[in-house]
């Protein structure tokens, strides 16, 4: 008998150099999946630099409704197509509860110019657990908070598309980089992606909010030059600052709780032990 | 009905295997209870009956695990759910929904099962584990016992035949764990379920058990009829302890039983000496402390008045309290009595609506002062608070880091805080993580982080959770040693065996207000929920520990 | 038991769709007043209802900004002019663009029309957001997005829960003398809170999976709802192509849309199909329902008739000025919407509720 308060338990330390388990892994159906809804999603994102003379959305009075409800129909077919068959329990509730956390901090934040932490969950979680579960947590993290805030517009659509590529990306990157190095790259790439975000959210919402009257505005069916410069101006006039404001804390924050997060984040991924499921001895 | 057939389990990465050729068979209608020190492997065991090892935990399993016909090889939990219920340890981390009667009806809506057929049921649960007027209350705002009936409820729904609970009582008082015993031999005793029931403590459910499961810290597990297994246990209840100093055999199980074998023993008591002279409360720290104090005990703790409100709700209503040095006092109450808002306020980080407490300082420093004017690093040096969940106090990676910090804040000579848990407990590595401990090497590591400040007073909320009866008896032991270095220690607890055994003075709240205040015999013996078992046994003898028979029965010889 | 949260949005997105066929202020504003209206009638004491606000300060932003670049850079036409601001020039890299110039009525009527119309689209989703109890939505999304239905339902449960966590922490962080302050107390307090919240999140899971959580699940796909999906979707990148490109054949728009919709409608049926679960005391979809959900849909019928058969009194004119006329049929629009707010047309248990 030990003589203890607590008597000694050999407990597994996870080895911090495994690499990571996949919590939602990708099959080829996947990617094809992933791929054909990010080409409806680029169109609906860039359609102001798309959009032709002659076109039935030129008048831009429906484009928002039709978009972001083609949005939805997208993304919900994404999410049949990643639940087909089943996602293991274990990554159903973390991806959960690392939603709740990005939800928690995205009010807590938005109020405060250009700080936006929700990125800083994102990343962090698409890179432990990989590209599909990233680009779950990008979507849920965005519907639960908007839901909780009170917060569905028809931009919703446009924001868990692009906050489920963010996940994703950070979920593709190099796998092998460890230590202060993995922590460089999340914070250069969650600065980009945050700028990134921004930058996709406005052009897509550009049309609406300046209408056509303006110098600034986009010209349906005019050249890709002339409608980009219009929205590098346009840009740097109303959300730039708040867009690179959102990249420095996004930075700043991964740079801050990126290695004790990281850490925490694979240490459950280890426990959890997604998909292994049984190793069985021989009967 | 659980059939276990050389059973050997090893999680992934582990040093060596959780458990070791278990084999055994619970019949139908059985209340079976598995016991061993803590982090042996009870958990384990119980995962391994429904399925939750190794689908869920990963890891090897090898044998056979047959539950009601079913294979745990070919049937994950989810296939078994309609036939083991499983209830865990924190019910309130296991609820899915928000409130009792959605909660009650998600594992039917899971298994698919026609809506009317869940409107009765939910009714029928409702009533059997009394329930109903509960059925709309959110989660969040019920008691612990309340969860607890919730969460067996919430399984029992879905009609499994097996019933698998880790430590349904450990988080209860003793009246709320009364109750949720008396609904699980209701329903071992009417509908014939069988039930398969972790406890550290025993004496609160071994009466009921039918069979005793008992796992040792390597591994491997003797089973059999209750009385025969503990009859040498390494962890065994008062009652059992007191049988094998008395030398009854078989061993007796529920106080009655052992009241009828043990009225020769009581006649031997009544001469003795140590009855003769009933303790003042004085007496009572020199019968725990293994140093006497030194100095004569002086008041380190006054508080007037305090009183703790939340909104419109008062958690404490006027309490007056002093604690001198050289004490151990033990709080006790209800569940939601004030236990842990008395605490907080008394160490001052809590909310005070009025009242005054003031901590009196060592002669030669600041005479008294009021810990909640002061800066928490000055005030824990004064007087320290171990919360419910020490592990929140905690926030490094690994046991040095959390070491080396707490030495730097107190500016304490790097190695204090080490030495101190070494002295609480053995075998903590230096590398682990914190949340990798067991729970009582984590109450270890925060109680050495608190006791490096040296507080004139320590306070304790709840911090036998989840500790077994050796871990009890080193905590006990560190509570006597850091009174008897002059300082006083107020522990809250429901664990009424722990009191006995390390307390010398109890005060009892109810609603907020002090109702009780006196020596540890007084008060315990006294009260029939509050008597622990040796005190039943023996009662009109004024004994409450096994350790108080035996000194007796040296006195008398 | 209240409304069924999707009758609300039935209604509201009726009404968005509404608002959006006209730029006629009058009728604009018709529709705001009914909305507002049903919001002040209808909405609960509850956390998501104090979100309206919110909106409505939004879409006065909208409005504000819209007539705020107006005046700084929109292109002044000829018209009365109220205000005669000078030109003036940026430098080369901002070419094309000038500041400011003589702001004409006319200007600052597109700016305002254009603002509200968006205002009111905006309004429109709020009074959705504020009438509808979200927790109670997601109990209707589909079978087949059952598992990420559930992530989104536990991501909507338990913020309170970590909120309250994270005040425990940082009161027991005190007690170690340690004032969690600047990033190190951030650190402190964030991670044991992520920490618990991860084990808490695997202790769910267990749960849930000893309880029967997705029981039915087989572990494999479906060939045939892969298929489908990646016709949905690719039916989804073409169709929009199609849409938004003029000069593409017809057919490329709408109907590969459609054809697309239908295809993700079967994928989703099939996939649910495997899900086998039941709802305890389902929400009902009774007359109040269909009433509320009704006004909507009739309201946008209304106007994407009127817009097809009179264009004009939809879209007054602004050279020459003229006063917005309020057609008939947009007074009809306009009280058919405010119709739900009626108390009469409440679910019995709400009245005796209320």
């Amino acid at each position: 008998m030990r003589t203890a308060i607590g008597s000694a338990q050999e407990r597994r330390t996870p080895e911090t150099a495994r690499p990571d388990g996949d919590a939602l892994p990708l099959g080829l159906r996947t990617v094809v999946v992933l791929g054909l809804a990010s080409v409806a999603g680029l169109l609906a994102f860039g359609w102001p630099l798309v959009l032709s003379p002659g076109s039935g959305l030129e008048h831009s009075t429906d484009a928002p409704l039709v978009l972001a409800g083609l949005l939805v129909a997208v993304l919900g077919v994404v999410f049949v197509s990643l639940s087909d068959g089943g996602i293991d329990v274990k990554a159903v509730a973390v991806l959960g509860l690392l939603s709740a956390v990005g939800a928690v901090l995205r009010p807590l934040s938005a109020g405060t110019a250009g700080v936006e932490l929700i990125f800083v969950v994102i990343v962090l979680g698409g890179r432990v657990f990989g590209p599909g579960f990233g680009f779950a947590l990008g979507s849920t993290t965005v519907f639960a908070s908007a839901l909780l805030t009170g917060g569905v517009g028809p931009w919703m659509p446009f924001q868990m598309l692009a906050a489920s590529w963010v996940g994703l990306g950070a979920g593709l990157l190099p796998r092998r980089v460890r230590g202060r190095r993995e922590v460089a790259l999340l914070v250069g790439y969650g600065a980009v992606a945050a700028l990134a975000f921004g930058m996709a959210m406005n052009l897509s919402f550009w049309p609406f909010q300046l209408g056509t009257g303006t110098s600034l505005s986009f010209v349906p069916g005019a050249a890709l030059g002339t409608n980009l410069h219009r929205f590098v101006l346009y840009s740097a006039a109303t959300s730039l600052g708040w867009d690179l404001g959102r990249a420095i804390t996004t930075g700043v924050g991964l740079a801050l709780v990126g290695g004790p997060v990281l850490a925490a984040l694979r240490r459950t991924s280890a426990r959890a032990a997604f998909g292994a499921g049984a190793r069985r001895a021989p009967r | 009905m659980i059939h276990f057939d050389h059973v050997t389990v090893t999680y992934p990465d582990a040093v060596r295997a959780a458990l070791t050729d278990v084999t055994f068979r619970v019949p139908e209608g059985e209340l079976c209870l598995v016991i061993g020190p803590t982090g042996a492997g009870k958990s384990t065991l119980l995962k391994a009956a429904c399925g939750l090892v190794p689908h869920f935990t990963g890891g090897l399993l090898e044998g056979r695990v047959v539950v009601e016909g079913r294979d745990t090889r070919d049937h994950p939990p989810r296939d078994l759910a309609d036939v083991v219920g499983v209830v865990v340890q924190d019910p309130a981390s296991g609820f899915v929904t928000d409130t009792v009667e959605e909660e009650l009806a998600y594992a039917m809506e899971q298994l698919g099962i026609a809506p009317s057929v869940m409107r009765t049921r939910v009714e029928e649960v409702l009533d059997l584990l009394g329930l109903a007027t509960l059925r709309g209350r959110p989660l969040a705002d019920l008691s612990g016992g309340e969860q607890q009936r919730v969460a067996i409820g919430s399984v029992l729904t879905s009609q499994p035949r097996i019933l698998v609970l880790d430590e349904p009582t450990s988080a209860l008082d003793p009246a709320a764990a009364e109750d949720v015993l008396a609904a699980l031999t209701r329903l071992v005793h009417d509908l014939g379920m069988t039930v398969l029931l972790a406890e550290h403590r025993l004496e609160r459910v071994v009466q009921y058990a039918d069979r005793v499961i008992s796992i040792a810290s390597d591994g491997t597990t003797v089973d059999g009829a209750p009385a025969a297994v503990l009859a040498d246990s390494v962890v065994a209840p008062p009652i059992v302890e007191l049988a094998r100093l008395a030398a009854w055999h078989p061993v007796p199980l529920s106080v009655r039983d052992a009241r009828r074998r043990a009225a020769p023993l009581r006649e031997l008591l009544v001469g003795s000496k140590a009855n003769r002279h009933p303790s003042a409360a004085g007496d009572q720290v020199a019968r725990k402390s293994p140093v006497r104090a030194a100095a004569p005990p002086i008041t380190v703790l006054a508080a007037r008045g305090v009183h703790v409100r939340y909104g419109r709700t008062h958690a404490v209503r006027g309490i007056d309290l002093t604690l001198s040095s050289g004490q151990v006092v033990a709080l006790m109450g209800r569940n939601g009595s004030g236990k842990s808002s008395l605490l907080w306020a008394l160490q001052g980080s809590g909310p005070r609506a009025a009242g005054q407490v003031l901590i009196i300082g060592p002669p030669g420093a600041a005479a008294k002062a009021d810990p909640a004017s002061m800066r928490p690093r000055d005030a824990r040096l004064r007087v320290a608070l171990v919360p419910q969940n020490p592990q929140d106090l905690l926030y490094l990676d690994t046991v040095t880091a959390e070491c080396a910090a707490a030495d730097a804040q107190i500016g304490a000579e790097p190695g204090t805080t080490r030495a101190l848990l070494d002295r609480l407990t053995t075998g903590v590595p230096d590398p682990a993580h914190p949340r990798d401990l067991s729970e009582g090497q984590r109450l270890a590591l925060v109680l050495a982080i608190q006791l490096a400040a040296r507080p004139r007073v320590l306070l304790l909320d709840e911090p036998t959770r989840g500790l077994d009866y050796a871990a009890k008896r080193h905590l006990a032991a560190a509570l006597a040693r850091h009174a008897a270095a002059g300082a006083a220690v107020l522990l809250s607890s429901h664990d009424v065996e722990f009191v006995a055994e390390s307390a010398g003075r109890v005060l009892v709240i109810a609603d907020g207000e002090l109702v009780a205040d006196g020596g540890v015999r007084d008060i315990l013996a006294a009260s029939p929920t509050f008597a622990p078992q040796v005190a039943k046994i023996l009662h009109p003898v004024d004994l409450l520990t096994v350790d108080d028979v035996r000194r007796a029965l040296a006195a008398t010889r | 038991m209240t409304m069924h949260p999707l009758a609300w949005w039935v209604w509201a997105l009726g009404l968005a769709v509404a608002a959006t066929r006209t730029t006629n202020p009058a009728v604009i504003a018709l529709i705001l007043a009914s909305v507002v209206l049903v919001v002040l009638a209808r909405r609960e004491d509850a956390s998501w209802a104090r979100a309206f606000r919110g909106f409505l300060v939004l879409g006065g932003c909208i409005v504000a900004i819209r007539m705020l670049f107006y005046v700084v850079v929109g292109i002044k036409t000829a018209g009365a002019v109220l205000v005669d601001v000078p030109r003036v020039a940026l430098p080369s890299w901002a070419v094309g663009v000038e500041l400011f110039g003589p702001i004409t009525l006319t200007g600052l009527l597109v700016a305002l029309y254009g603002g509200l119309r968006l205002a009111t689209l905006v309004v429109c989703f709020g009074a959705a957001n504020a009438l509808a109890n979200p927790k109670r939505a997601l109990r209707s999304l589909p079978p087949s997005l059952h598992q990420i239905g559930t992530a989104i339902v536990i991501a909507v449960s338990v913020p309170p829960q970590l909120v309250t966590a994270a005040a425990g922490v940082r009161r027991a962080q005190r007690l170690r003398g340690h004032e969690p302050r600047g990033v190190r107390g951030l650190l402190s307090t964030a991670v044991p809170v992520l920490t618990d919240a991860l084990s808490r999140s695997l202790a769910l899971a267990s749960s849930m999976d000893s309880r029967g959580y997705a029981r039915p699940l087989t572990g494999r796909t479906d060939r045939r709802v892969s298929t489908l999906v990646v016709i949905a979707l690719a039916a989804a990148s073409m169709g929009t192509y199609g849409l938004l490109d003029g000069t593409s054949p017809r057919w490329l728009g709408v109907p590969v849309l459609v054809i697309g919709g239908a295809a993700a409608a079967t994928a989703s049926i099939l996939a649910g199909r495997q899900v086998r679960r039941t709802r305890y005391r389902p929400d009902r979809w009774g007359s109040p329902e269909l009433l509320v959900a009704g006004c909507g849909v009739v309201a946008a019928v209304l106007l994407v008739a009127a817009t097809a058969t009179d264009p004009a009194a939809l879209d007054p004119s602004l050279s020459p000025l003229s006063w917005p006329q309020v057609p008939p049929v947009a007074l009809l629009c306009a009280v058919v919407a405010a119709i739900p707010a009626a108390r009469a047309f409440r679910r019995p248990a709400e009245r005796v509720a209320t």
